[in-house]
């Protein structure tokens, strides 16, 4: 017997769309059109995403502030209501259980989205910790439609369907706004470099299939002047790469401390204690042998997952992500290197099939930002 | 699978690549199903001019953003041309697999044995159809 895949509300869009692919348990579409073409749609324009797979929970209660402060490395009780942050979960090694995103809904209340193969090891993660405190903590990804408008278009696609002045939520932040018939939570957050919102669509159980497909139609149609695409995950996996950040499961795992992954900046040791604390202070203190990096290809090729990378004498690292980038025509990857290569400007090789390729490490995002990306010059 | 052609001039193999025995030398390339299925192909790898191969060995690669195939000579014999324009314009073979995307030349040394293991058109359309079920 075959492995039951879940499915979005959204599976017969995608099936009927798209080709659909597995991915964390779940059927869904690689792409529609194609991978470079919807890349290019959210780099140039404005693409949509279903990501109702990712994970939901709400952590609520007088305890709230107190069990995720145990939880995060980053500061939470200095949060303004709407606020949102990026976040790990660590276990007491200091490596990462997860990447997430945080939200201050209101004073006690905060939503918690992670990545969709992580679902139930997170919601254990938080359930467990929370058992000697005042606290309710509740799943709610199969209740609420997730979808993340993308691109430069995407403010002026869903400003159409809103009273509300959607340039007053600024990054990183979210509030709750109307958009047409739906009253949703719309984040201005992503997982493509570029300026847009991921939207919550509450009270919409798995077999409110239709009312999902409303709220899709709702944005294609809005975005239809822009030439708007509905973009799979193929897209999602080589936008994210360009900008530079990192896919649970590849570029992170519980092996991988913040510190070595270059996210020291989102650790504050000041916090009296958090999970993994003692362990980060000593990897800060004795320094860590490995570090994250982007590489590019200096010569046509495409850089893969695995592929081992070397300096003159040896193997110094490995990727844990490549792909080809559709909007620059290179190969491009990230992966772990010692240390001491892990300088913007290093040159080495990565080998690609028995065969060593030039390749450098980069500064993230891999495009120009004065050109791409949420901080381009209008 | 009426939108695919398969031009009836050519054999296919298995692994989806076609071969034009019209000509001196063999020319060998992928089909157009195989195209479809890989999707915004962005990288070729191409075998050594002079290397001799035997038939259904690995002689080049096919990259899409998503997957590497691996293509196999069709037939056995020495390669005596290859597509070097695919090097810099990959996506050639996503808008002409049986003309411009041509992958390489080989001179059979065993034809008259080994052109029974392809198949026609018409054998390669029905396995087409097999693997959709």
């Amino acid at each position: 017997m075959g492995k039951l895949l879940k499915r979005t509300h959204l599976y017969n869009f995608h099936k009927s769309n798209g080709q659909l692919t597995e991915f964390a348990g779940f059927e869904h579409a690689l792409f529609y059109e194609g991978i470079a073409e919807e890349h290019l749609a959210v780099r140039n324009s404005v693409g949509v995403f279903d990501v109702t797979h990712m994970g939901r929970t709400i952590v609520e209660g007088e305890d709230s502030i107190t069990l995720l402060e145990k939880l995060l490395p980053r500061k939470v009780s200095n949060m303004s209501n709407l606020q949102g942050r990026y976040a790990f979960f660590l276990n007491e090694n200091g490596g990462i259980i997860d990447d997430l995103t945080l939200f201050r809904l209101e004073e006690k209340k905060f939503l918690l989205v992670y990545n969709a193969g992580n679902r139930e090891k997170d919601f254990n993660w938080i359930k467990d910790n929370a058992s000697n405190y005042n606290v309710k903590v509740y799943d709610v990804s199969d209740e609420v439609v997730m979808l993340a408008v993308q691109g430069p278009n995407a403010i002026k696609t869903l400003q159409k369907l809103s009273d509300k002045d959607l340039s007053k939520i600024k990054r990183y932040w979210c509030d709750w706004v109307r958009l047409g018939e739906f009253d949703v939570l719309a984040s201005r957050t992503g997982y493509t470099g570029e300026d847009g919102f991921e939207l919550y669509l509450w009270n919409t159980p798995l077999q409110m299939s239709k009312r999902a497909e409303r709220f899709l139609s709702l944005i294609l149609d809005a975005g239809r002047e822009y030439n708007i695409k509905p973009c799979g995950l193929g897209a999602r996996d080589t936008l994210r790469l360009e900008a530079g950040m990192c896919l649970y499961g590849h570029d992170l795992d519980e092996s991988i401390s913040p510190i070595e992954a270059g996210f020291e900046t989102l650790i504050d040791f000041d916090k009296p204690d958090f999970i993994g604390k003692s362990a980060l202070l000593e990897q800060r203190e004795k320094g860590v042998s490995r570090k994250r990096v982007c590489v590019k290809l200096l010569e046509r090729g495409v850089l893969r997952e695995g592929c081992e990378l070397y300096d003159g004498n040896g193997v110094i690292g490995k990727l844990t992500s490549g792909t080809f980038s559709p909007l620059l025509n290179i190969g491009i990857g990230m992966g772990y290197v010692l240390k001491e290569f892990s300088e913007v400007g290093t040159k080495l090789n990565v080998k690609i099939r028995e065969r060593l390729v030039k390749a450098e490490v980069v500064n993230p995002p891999f495009y120009d930002t004065n050109i791409y990306g949420h901080k381009r010059i209008k | 699978m009426s939108q695919y052609i398969f031009p009836n001039h050519l054999k296919y193999t298995k692994e989806h690549e076609w071969v034009d025995l019209s000509q001196e030398v063999a020319v060998i390339g992928i089909t157009e199903y195989a195209v479809k299925s890989l999707h915004d192909i962005v990288y070729v790898s191409l075998p050594e001019i002079g290397s001799n191969i035997k038939q259904f060995q690995v002689v080049a690669t096919v990259e899409s953003i998503k997957s590497v195939s691996e293509i196999y000579s069709p037939l056995s014999g020495t390669i005596v041309d290859v597509n070097k324009t695919l090097e810099t314009n990959p996506e050639k073979i996503n808008v002409s697999p049986y003309k411009e995307g041509w992958l390489f030349k080989i001179k059979p040394s065993n034809l008259d044995s080994e052109v029974k293991n392809l198949m026609s058109a018409e054998e390669y359309r029905r396995y087409i159809e097999s693997l959709k079920k």
